[in-house]
């Protein structure tokens, strides 16, 4: 087994005098879901509610000549069916996926959602959509990302407008020179140039050039739980929506904006979310929403897994050209890329990331990267984990491998003596703060997988390979609330959803400041009428902001208790200290005041304090990126293709681990589905458009037999601005997997792959045996 | 079509349910007898999230009908504590930290609580062949493994 | 799913009644691994059912028996797990073993029967080329009786049979194999579990000292249905067991295929794995053959 887990129990002291933070604490949600108890979405009835079936279209593009609905509403029990015409008006944004509900001229890509049915009977509404008459005049569908970017390309569909790129916000804070295709007729949505020095005279430098293209397949976030929502809308104007999402406070704002209702008449409630990794931040709540709305009842909408591969947001397909020069030394003179990341029928692919780290992760005089989005008639794209950044990586991690290889040059070596550090430029200008990517190569270095290398490597068609991965990170102001109660016992309230284990973090935070057991504080996620505003959780912001927040109101909390105390303790509060539950005097803890007793103070019968609140808000300004080094071992069968995974080891700079235990959880599972990126999953389509793997047979998500334990390092590099010096965690883990999969293979066999998944049958053509 | 009234024993008590006959087990005890535990997440088996074991066996509910389960034994994650307290695998997922959206957790425990009893000392790779049904998306099943070997040590010990 | 009328018969020519009276617009349902997922997705090859006849309580269905003059019965309504785990059949039906303990996860093994497989007649399904290899037969009830019919002649296209609406298939019935049998299945997926195969080869060996005496090779998801790859068992025939005679073999049995390029590979990649799968798998089963010598 991996490591030695060791459970809560007593939290000691540990070197940095910490007693909560940096213990491997159990989740706070734990005893809830291994029973079942937990309530998903997809749980909940509400009075009354009716059952959504969607009518999803058949073709990639073409017209709607009409819609006729009268078969399906004369199916007994089916309570409506709503088509563009039957919606109740609603600020309507043709060029954003989540601002048109359904089309009534023309469909942009197949499975774009058409009309719905509701019924009482999920299955009679399932049964009704098929009888939906629906006829559509096909047009060319434009499916190829690259061609889609030549001049005579038909178009996938009229000029953008007034493009919403909030939500891509959410994931990641990058400043650039962007140009939106704005109105032009023509498939880039957007373009971006990031440039430096003089690749010329870099290439001209170089002992070695390599020129390469890489190309990655549309991944799905394949998350367990499809998406699942519910919304009521009364008839005082008051709109509730209960859904699996990331974003509960961001959902509010586009469904305020759309209806034209207060946001403080809005309450969005962020269920459990069963997997989001980026996927579920705001989609199907405008339609479910304007249903409940058309209706006046209660809708549910959960989508079939067949409906969440067909129309949710999956990752984009990428075609990267990376040409890159690099002296005998191994000092990288110039690098030039072009990115074209496919984002569907609407705006929304991740390029800018992929820009950034191409080039973000060794320093370079030279480099001149261009990143196009490109529209195609396919389901439109959205954030996985890292967006945009794995395909990146495979490129630039992958040419290293190859320039190491062909210079005699150790991989790790190497890619040590050029690695970015504090002070560093990024593409687009800006310095690095302090990142740990160099510590992240020191201690991959040192893991077991990459020990045995020579060992393994002796081994015919087995192989070890490396890679790094990165992430820079989002950032968005963040509040939180501490609540002292009568018994000394603290209430977190934060409003960021709950998707990693984040508010048992906060419950470490708050009794690390407050210097109680973990057992006196508890957390909760309010709704947005109830709960402090905090972004999206994404960007793997949330400990690193919200966290900070937890830690000013905790410890605004504790100065106010501080204050309080100072008539009866009569000392200044700076001669005061937390510790045992109570608010003593330095040096003289007989001298204090319970929690228990300032609760009671503050919230009797004529009691004499004020109620006790702590409440911390913060502004996020620095990001505070993440980067890892992974090491993947491998077996080929040279006959079949097969890769059979014997190892994995991940090492990542966590910051601080605020909770190791889950900090692990966040670094295996990001490893895992790069290695599925990297061996299984794509998202086939067939030549008129269609997908052709709509389900979790054909769509490989790995399973237990294709992953060994994966051994995991966690790195501290403090950041300056996190609570304790916590960075990012969640997404980098995810980002180097398809690269160190390729190198591992290549040094298996000798067989550089240029496309993700590495299929069986895509190896052994590069080997030349097909 | 007409309700058709089944009887069955879901997690140890005796329960009569009118049920229709393209209802699945999953639906049926999700919506009948309101144990919302276990998950759909796929509809076609190949996921897992809607493991139960039916006469001692884990089966995927989602493809299971109705009437099928007329007069057999149904378990499902409700039924593993008992007394009010957690089964020893809940206990291992949560302390080795083999869970985080929890989505696949109660297929998962089932099933994983079905391989100690066929195999109280699994092995690693008993342990990942006998998981390969139940697919998790957050956890790579790094500590799900871990949470495995930990149940059964305890339970070996008597825990 | 859309609704259906519900039988729950607990005989065989109960069953077979109900399958008459519905002229056609019933359909037995065994486990359900394969026939509910095609009815959520309406992908049935045939019209939706108004009846279901579910075999489930049909006792007469179940069972794995072995005897040594007759050979092996498997009841239709055996599952997986039941065929995989049986003592019997792992001892001397290794491959069938190997092949009902592939399909999907422990949950699909403990679900599907082997009747199930059989007739869903899957170009695909792991357990009929163990059961070519082992020239098992079908029994077919209907209306009119009992009829035999070799299994290689039960398959008729992907999701078609020699079975009649108003037919079920009893039961398999395989023969001792003959001492010196060696016998394997694998098949080719892209991940380790929970797949459909790419390519399946079943082979069997009876050897006689180093010369083969009896081959048979079987391939499945090569054709529109499982197939017996004749001018491979040829190559086989009379020939000393060797790499070599295993090479001639494979490359006949590529020959005898004739795959179609889809989702889950291409006909160049299906077609080249026969070979290598054959030419492995004829090596696996003369060392089989040898240890029960």
């Amino acid at each position: 087994m991996a490591q030695e887990t060791k459970v809560r129990e007593s939290t000691g002291t540990d070197a940095n005098g910490h007693t909560a933070v940096g213990q491997r604490v159990t989740r706070l949600d734990g005893a809830a879901k291994v029973t079942g108890k937990t309530v998903y979405a997809d749980d909940m009835k509400m009075p009354g509610m009716l059952h959504t079936s969607v009518l999803y279209a058949p073709h990639a593009h073409a017209r709607i000549k009409s819609l006729d609905t009268a078969k399906a509403r004369a199916v007994p029990g089916v309570h409506a069916v709503i088509t563009a015409a039957d919606l109740p008006d609603y600020n309507r944004k043709d060029s954003n996926r989540t601002g048109l509900i359904f089309p009534d001229k023309e469909v942009l890509f197949f499975g774009q959602p058409v009309a719905a049915v509701l019924s009482e009977d999920p299955h009679v509404a399932a049964e009704a959509v098929e009888l939906i008459e629906a006829e559509f005049e096909p047009l060319p569908a434009v499916l190829d990302a690259v061609a889609a970017m030549e001049k005579d390309s038909p178009l996938v569909r009229d000029p953008l407008h007034d493009v919403d790129r909030s939500e891509e916000r959410g994931h990641v804070s990058v400043e650039t020179k962007e140009t939106e295709q704005e109105g032009e007729p023509s498939n880039i949505a957007s373009s971006a140039p990031f440039e430096r020095g003089d690749v010329a005279a870099g290439f001209a430098e170089a002992d070695i050039v390599i020129e390469r293209t890489w190309r990655s397949a549309m991944v799905h976030q394949s998350y367990i739980e499809p998406h699942a929502t519910i919304a009521d809308y009364d008839i005082s104007g008051e709109l509730s929506v209960w859904t699996s999402t990331q974003a509960p406070f961001y959902i509010r704002d586009e469904l305020a904006q759309a209806f034209g209702i207060p946001e403080n008449r809005i309450r969005i409630t962020a269920t459990e979310v069963g997997g989001g990794f980026g996927g579920k931040i705001y989609l199907t709540e405008l339609m479910v929403a304007a249903l409940a709305i058309a209706v006046k009842r209660p809708v549910k909408y959960i989508m079939s897994r067949k409906d969440d591969m067909l129309a949710a947001t999956p990752a984009p397909f990428a075609h990267i050209e990376l040409k890159t020069g690099m002296k005998r030394d191994g000092t990288l003179t110039a690098l030039q890329a072009r990115l074209i990341y496919d984002s569907g029928a609407f705006p929304g692919a991740p390029m800018l990331p992929g820009c950034m780290l191409i080039g973000g992760y060794y320093r370079c005089d030279n480099i001149d990267i261009k990143g196009y989005e490109v529209l195609t008639n396919k389901v439109s794209v959205g954030a996985l984990r890292a967006p945009g950044a794995h395909n990146a990586t495979f490129a630039i991690e992958s040419h290293m491998d190859i320039m190491a290889k062909e210079l005699g040059l150790d991989p790790l070596e190497m890619r040590l003596k050029n690695a970015v550090a504090e002070g560093d430029l990024m593409p687009n200008g800006q310095t690095y703060p302090a990142i740990g990517l160099r510590e992240c190569l020191e201690a991959i270095a040192d893991s077991d997988v990459w020990r045995r290398r020579r060992e393994v490597e002796a081994t015919p068609n087995r192989g070890i390979g490396l890679a790094v991965g990165g992430w820079l990170g989002g950032l968005q102001p963040a509040s939180a609330i501490v609540c002292l109660n009568p018994d000394g016992t603290l209430n977190v309230t934060v409003g960021s959803a709950d998707i990693t284990g984040t508010n048992t973090s906060f419950q470490q935070i708050t009794a690390e400041v407050l210097n109680v057991p973990l057992d006196m504080v508890n957390v909760e996620t309010g709704d947005t009428k109830t709960a402090p505003y905090a972004g999206m959780s994404a960007g793997s912001k949330t400990v690193y902001t919200v966290g900070r927040a937890v830690k000013a109101a905790a410890e605004d909390l504790k100065q106010q208790m501080f204050e309080l105390a100072m008539k009866r303790l009569e000392v200044e509060p700076e001669d005061m200290e937390v510790a045992n539950c109570q608010v003593q005097v330095k040096g003289a803890p007989d001298r204090a005041m319970t929690f228990k007793r300032f609760g009671k103070l503050s919230t009797n019968f004529g009691a004499p304090f004020p109620v006790i609140v702590g409440r911390g808000s913060i502004a996020a300004r620095k990001t505070a990126p993440g980067f890892t080094a992974q090491a993947a071992d491998v077996e080929v069968d040279p006959d079949t293709g097969d890769v059979t995974l014997h190892g994995y080891a991940i090492a990542q700079d966590a910051g601080f681990a605020i909770n190791p235990l889950s900090v692990e959880g966040q670094m295996q599972g990001g490893a895992s589905q790069g290695i599925g990126i990297a061996l299984w999953e794509e998202m086939r389509y067939d030549e008129d458009g269609r997908l052709l793997n709509p389900n979790l047979l054909d769509y490989r998500l790995p399973t237990s037999r294709d992953l060994p334990p994966i051994e995991t390092i966690i790195v501290e590099v403090p950041s300056e601005e996190g609570p304790f010096g916590a960075r990012i965690v969640g997404e980098p883990s995810i980002v180097a997997g398809p690269a160190a999969i390729g190198n591992a293979i290549d040094s298996a066999v000798g067989a550089r792959q240029h496309e993700v998944p590495i299929t069986p049958e895509r190896l052994l053509r590069s080997m030349g045996k097909l | 079509m007409p309700r058709q009234l089944i009887s069955l024993t879901i997690n140890g008590r005796e329960r009569e349910v009118a049920v229709e006959p393209h209802w699945t087990l999953l639906e049926t005890v999700r919506e009948a007898l309101d144990l919302t535990g276990s998950k759909e997440g796929c509809g076609t088996g190949d996921c897992g999230a809607c493991t139960m074991s039916v006469d001692g066996r884990i089966v995927t509910s989602c493809l299971m009908l109705a009437p099928q389960v007329n007069g057999r034994q149904v378990t499902t994650i409700e039924g593993l504590q008992s007394n009010g307290s957690l089964d020893p695998v809940q206990q291992a997922f949560i302390d080795t930290g083999g869970l985080q959206c929890g989505y696949c957790i109660p297929g998962m425990i089932v099933a994983a609580r079905n391989l100690i009893d066929d195999n109280p000392s699994p092995t690693l790779d008993q342990i990942r062949e006998g998981l390969a049904g139940n697919l998790c998306r957050c956890t790579g099943y790094t500590k799900i493994y871990e949470a495995v070997e930990l149940a059964a040590e305890r339970i070996r010990g008597g825990a | 799913m859309r609704t259906f009328e519900y039988k729950a018969p607990e005989t065989i020519d109960e069953a077979v009644s109900l399958l008459k009276e519905a002229g056609g617009s019933a359909r037995p349902l065994a486990g359900g691994t394969d026939l509910v997922v095609q009815m959520k997705e309406r992908a049935t090859r045939f019209p939706y059912p108004a009846t279901i006849v579910s075999l489930d309580r049909v006792s007469e269905l179940r069972g794995v028996d072995f005897s040594e003059t007759d050979g092996l019965r498997i009841g239709a309504g055996a599952t997986m797990t039941d065929v995989a785990t049986h003592p019997a059949v792992r001892e001397r039906y290794a491959a069938l073993a190997e092949g009902a303990g592939v399909v999907g996860s422990l949950q699909t093994m403990n679900m599907a029967t082997i009747g199930g497989n059989v007739c869903n007649a899957a170009p695909s399904a792991d357990t009929v080329p163990p059961l070519l290899v082992y020239d098992a037969k079908a029994v077919i009830v209907g209306p009119n009786g009992r009829r035999t019919l070799p299994i290689a002649e039960f398959f008729r296209g992907p999701g078609e049979t020699a079975l009649e609406s108003d037919e079920l298939l009893a039961e398999l019935r395989l023969p001792v194999p003959a001492t010196g049998t060696g016998a394997a299945y694998q098949r080719n997926t892209p991940r380790k579990q929970m797949d459909i195969a790419v390519v399946g080869v079943a082979v069997a060996l009876t050897l006689s000292g180093d010369a083969i005496e009896h081959a048979r090779v079987a391939l499945g998801a090569v054709a529109p249905t499982p197939l017996r790859a004749m001018s491979a068992e040829a190559a086989l025939q009379g020939q000393p067991a060797s790499e070599e005679t295993f090479a001639k073999a494979a490359e006949a049995a590529a020959q005898d295929s004739t795959p179609i390029t889809d989702i889950r590979a291409s006909a160049d990649y299906r077609r080249h794995l026969v070979k290598v799968m054959t030419a492995r798998l004829l090596a696996e089963a003369a060392n089989r053959a040898k240890g029960t010598a």
